[in-house]
């Protein structure tokens, strides 16, 4: 569980990851945080992306792919 | 929204590096240490020791990148499409494959180890119900889907 020993925290709104000592979400501001998460997604231009489309992600960053 | 021609490449990784390849990916891209183009880098769960990098570059520009990278072994020969890839994108949940009859073996927990029959499983939040196969009073416990593996499955000689 790769996820887990590294211990980013994941917001459960918005699903993107954050470093280990961020207590809110810094896009959505949510202070609901997961440890517990699987999946790993990056998105580096989400405009060009068919991913981001999918995902429907317009900004730029790390996103867990499933937080419990 | 999409106007370039995405391809999809699986770079295979050092195992258990995913992550850091992604990371390293996404740092290369992001200070433009090299004129590539990359726009998403999937890490799949259920796909260990590859990642797949959206790119509209060749595969031998995708080349180019992974020699910079560490724990980053080679690119596949060839290219995946979106359709083998999305898939990965909707995590299957953990109790998939496990139904009621189920013998199952827990691997975590004060419990690891012993043996047990599912009796109820709860998908939505991803749990199972087992009773432990060698107690002589039957207790149900509730646990996490992945802090079990499948011994045998119902049916199965």
């Amino acid at each position: 569980m790769a996820a887990r020993k590294k211990v980013d925290h994941v917001c459960r709104k918005c699903h993107r990851v954050l470093d280990a000592d961020k207590e809110a979400c810094i896009i959505c501001g949510d202070s609901s945080l997961s440890t517990d998460w699987q999946g790993y997604l990056i998105i580096i231009d989400p405009k060009r992306s068919e991913i981001a489309e999918k995902m429907n992600i317009d900004l730029p960053g790390r996103y867990a792919l499933k937080v419990r | 929204m999409t106007e370039v021609d995405n391809h999809y490449y699986a770079i295979k990784t050092t195992s258990k590096q995913e992550r850091a390849v992604a990371d390293s990916i996404f740092r290369t891209i992001e200070r433009r240490l090299l004129d590539i183009k990359v726009h998403s880098v999937i890490v799949p769960e259920e796909l260990k020791g590859y990642v797949i990098v959206e790119s509209p570059e060749s595969h031998s520009r995708i080349q180019e990148l992974v020699e910079s990278i560490p724990s980053a072994r080679s690119v596949v020969p060839g290219e995946t499409s979106l359709e083998e890839v999305q898939h990965y994108l909707v995590p299957k949940p953990v109790v998939s494959g496990i139904e009621e009859g189920t013998i199952v073996e827990l691997i975590a927990g004060p419990f690891k180890g012993e043996k047990a029959v599912v009796k109820r499983i709860d998908i939505g939040k991803e749990e199972i119900t087992v009773e432990l196969y060698e107690s002589i009073v039957p207790i149900p416990i509730t646990v996490r889907g992945d802090h079990v593996r499948v011994i045998e499955r119902k049916g199965e000689e």
